[in-house]
C-alpha cells in the first residue's frame, strides 16, 4: 500500500465520520420538534375554568318567571 | 354539573332586538361587532319567525377544533371562551362556526382585522373575575356575580332562555306541550311531524 492509498483511506475515514455525524444530527433535529411542539389545547388554569354558575335567588327568579305559565309546579324551578 | 345553554323560543320572539342592545351596552361592545343578532325568516310575510342568535357554546366546538393557536377553552359550566392574548385574528373560527358567532373589530385580511370577539355567556375570560382587564377585553362577568346573561334576562317576551340546559329544556318542553306545537319555524313539521310528541 502506497502513501497515496493511505491518504485516500484517511480521507475516506474522514468523510465516513463526517457522514455519521450528519446523520446523527439529522436524527436529533427530526426528533426534537416532535416532542417540543406537540399540539396542546390552551389551558388557562383550574381557577379560570372553574364553575361560576350558582343557583342564586336571581337565577331562581329567572327560571320561575320564564316557566310560570307552563310549569305545573313553579317551585320545582327553584329546587332543581 | 350544570351545562349553560341558550334556547330561543322562535314562537315568542318579536324581533325587538332588545337582546342585541342589552349585550352591546352591558359589555361596551365596539362598533362593528355584534355578539348577538336577531335573524328573521320570511320577513314581512305571514308566518315569519325570528330567532336570536349568538355563540351557542357548542359541546364539541368547531371553532376550537380549527384554531391554529388553540386559544379556546371550555369552562366547567360548558361555556366556550377564548384568550385574546393568544388569538391571532386568522378568522378560521369564523369560517368554522355554523352560527357566525366570531366577530372582528375591523374588516380586512388576516393580520389586520384584530382579535376575535364573541359571546362569553356573560362570563368574562381568563383574566381574574370582575377585574378591569377582564372587562376591557371580554366585558362583564355576570355569571361570577350569580346572574345569568343579560340578553335572556332582558327578553320582554321570555323568548330567549338561558341557564342550566336541563332547566330551560324543561321550561320549553312545557311550553310546547301547552300550546301544542313547537317553534313554528320553517322545517319544524318536517322534523317533528304535525303532532308534538315529547
Amino acid at each position: 500500500m502506497g502513501q497515496d492509498q493511505k491518504d485516500q483511506l484517511g480521507r475516506r475515514q474522514f468523510f465516513r465520520a463526517l457522514g455519521g455525524g450528519t446523520v446523527a444530527a439529522a436524527v436529533g433535529v427530526s426528533t426534537a420538534p416532535l416532542t417540543a411542539t406537540e399540539a396542546q389545547a390552551y389551558d388557562p388554569g383550574t381557577d379560570e375554568t372553574r364553575s361560576r354558575y350558582r343557583l342564586t335567588d336571581e337565577v331562581k327568579a329567572f327560571y320561575r318567571t320564564n316557566g310560570y305559565e307552563t310549569l305545573q309546579n313553579s317551585t320545582n324551578a327553584g329546587k332543581k | 354539573m350544570a351545562r349553560m345553554k341558550f334556547l330561543c323560543d322562535a314562537d315568542r320572539c318579536i324581533e325587538c332586538n332588545a337582546c342585541v342592545t342589552a349585550c352591546k351596552n352591558e359589555h361596551e361592545v365596539p362598533w362593528g361587532i355584534n355578539r348577538r343578532r336577531v335573524v328573521t325568516l320570511n320577513d314581512g310575510k305571514p308566518g315569519e319567525r325570528s330567532v336570536s342568535m349568538a355563540c351557542m357554546h357548542c359541546t364539541d366546538a368547531p371553532c376550537a377544533a380549527v384554531c391554529p393557536v388553540n386559544c379556546f377553552y371550555t369552562t366547567a359550566d360548558a361555556v366556550v371562551l377564548h384568550s385574546k392574548d393568544i388569538c391571532i385574528g386568522c378568522g378560521y373560527c369564523f369560517y368554522a362556526c355554523p352560527f357566525g358567532a366570531p366577530q372582528y373589530p375591523r374588516v380586512g385580511n388576516f393580520g389586520s382585522r384584530g382579535k376575535m370577539d364573541k359571546c362569553t355567556y356573560c362570563s368574562g375570560g381568563p383574566e381574574p373575575d370582575l377585574s378591569v382587564a377582564e372587562y376591557e377585553k371580554y366585558g362583564s362577568n355576570r355569571l361570577a356575580e350569580g346572574k345569568l346573561p343579560l340578553c335572556a334576562e332582558m327578553c320582554s317576551t321570555k323568548a330567549l332562555l338561558a341557564g342550566d340546559g336541563e332547566m330551560i329544556a324543561e321550561i320549553y318542553k312545557q311550553r310546547v306541550i301547552k300550546r301544542g306545537y313547537g317553534s313554528g319555524a320553517w322545517g319544524w313539521k318536517t322534523a317533528y311531524r304535525e303532532t308534538v310528541a315529547i
